[in-house]
């Protein structure tokens, strides 16, 4: 009885602290760890890491792009590059500008470079080596609108163009369209793309290309319609691919594999297109 | 001032806060000079909710051109082994060989033309690229003819070289 009395009066206590300081910040990953710091002991030596940001203001287009440096310490941060971007922002320096929305990779947001790899900040683990800087650019090869927002509108235009839905020439039946398990299982690997460009901006091709060749996303979601038993249009899909630039500038490079923050396979996936496309058949 | 102190950042950065400096710690490459085939503004056609144009289907430069491609480079295999292999040299194989290998060769420059020469920005280069291309490989192929009907042929001369 008196141990709960005790502990319900050390829960008040520590209430009442945490309501005394101030709720100036505000965010995602950094609420926690700046108003109710973890009960590290003093001794703990504080592990401080560089950031370098690639910055580019808009409003200054006379001013050339620059690499801005932050230090952190990492005891009080999160795990992910997203939580120290947003420690960044909230703590540091408000000016930085980048996308993030769900921190859990399913929005495909955060999608940027990250010492070297097109990768999502909140899937990427912040490289604990303290002596090493970690370098974040925008994703490769894209108009920045500002700092690390990458303009991805001929992305979305391109992700149009191949009619990303559903298109039949029966008339619709009045209920669902089944489909078997054996032809459902042919679209896993490919329906879990969030479409956060990693891949078409990790390759050479799309780099040189990109105002016509369509780029590993963009191929993939155009088999994932091919691939679809429900689908009644596949002929005029692939017709649509067979030329010269929209598939064909793929060389298999397979840095789209590499790269992508999902385990996914689109370097296969264009491969598959390339067959159905040669054989003739699905 | 209460607020920075619970938050590990380091006295120089909360300074910075206040009055941000920025600190060129890389140098970043976007001087006209290194600029060799330079991208310029982005283009973007119709409005922002129009799909991107579709071309026109052309298995010829599509679907069919990379069949035949595969089917050259696959046949250049035996092709290339059957002269050792056989011991003999008929000289049809020869020509044949010496066909093949042009066509691939032509084939493999050809995509690094359309790929390194947008369209968009270098109509009058591509076309330009495109036709030496055309005749460089018109005047190999007429180079390979003389070679084997007055010279030794490939797989000899290949020979010869080897041992020489």
């Amino acid at each position: 009885m008196s141990a709960s009395v005790l502990s319900r009066s050390a829960l008040l206590a520590a209430a009442s602290t945490r309501s005394s300081i101030p709720s100036a910040v505000r965010g995602l990953a950094s609420v926690a760890t700046s108003q109710a710091p973890p009960p590290t002991p003093e001794s703990k030596a504080p592990r401080v890491k560089k950031f370098q940001v690639y910055r580019w203001n808009p409003d200054h287009p006379e001013k050339k792009p620059y690499m801005q440096e932050y230090e952190l310490d990492l005891n009080q941060t999160g795990p992910m590059v997203l939580d120290a971007l947003i420690r960044m922002k909230n703590e540091v320096d408000p000016t930085l500008t980048f996308r993030r929305s769900c921190r859990e990779g399913i929005c495909g947001s955060c999608a940027m470079n990250i010492g070297g790899i097109n990768t999502l900040a909140c899937l990427c683990r912040i490289d604990t080596d303290t002596s090493k800087a970690t370098k974040i650019y925008p994703l490769p090869h894209t108009y920045v609108v500002k700092d690390l927002v990458p303009d991805l509108t001929h992305f979305y235009k391109q992700y149009k163009s191949i009619k990303p839905y559903l298109q039949r020439k029966d008339p619709p039946p009045g209920r669902e369209i089944l489909q078997s398990i054996a032809d459902r299982k042919k679209l896993d690997g490919l329906y879990e793309c969030i479409l956060c460009a990693c891949c078409s901006t990790s390759c050479p091709s799309y780099w040189w290309n990109s105002s016509e060749y369509l780029g590993p996303a963009v191929l993939m979601q155009s088999y994932r319609w091919i691939a679809d038993s429900r689908d009644q249009f596949k002929e005029e899909r692939k017709a649509a691919l067979d030329n010269e630039m929209s598939l064909y500038r793929c060389h298999t490079i397979m840095n789209c594999a590499r790269t992508c923050p999902k385990g996914l396979n689109p370097g296969l996936a264009i491969a598959k297109i390339k067959k159905e496309l040669s054989l003739g058949h699905s | 001032m209460s607020l920075f102190r619970t938050t590990g950042l380091r006295a120089a950065t909360t300074a910075r806060f206040i009055a941000p400096t920025p600190r060129i710690a890389a140098a970043f490459h976007t001087s006209q000079k290194r600029a060799i085939l330079p991208v310029g503004p982005q283009v973007i056609d119709g409005t922002v909710n129009d799909p991107a144009p579709v071309p026109a289907p052309n298995p010829t430069h599509g679907s069919y051109h990379w069949s035949f491609e595969r089917l050259v480079t696959i046949g250049l295999v035996p092709l290339t082994i059957a002269p050792f292999a056989a011991g003999s040299l008929h000289p049809i194989t020869d020509a044949v060989l010496g066909a093949t290998l042009v066509l691939h060769s032509h084939i493999g420059f050809q995509a690094c033309i359309v790929d390194y020469i947008p369209k968009r920005l270098y109509p009058k280069l591509l076309k330009a690229a495109r036709w030496a291309l055309n005749s460089a490989t018109v005047l190999v192929l007429y180079g390979l003819y003389e070679f084997e009907t007055n010279d030794v042929g490939i797989t000899e001369g290949v020979k010869k070289l080897w041992k020489a």
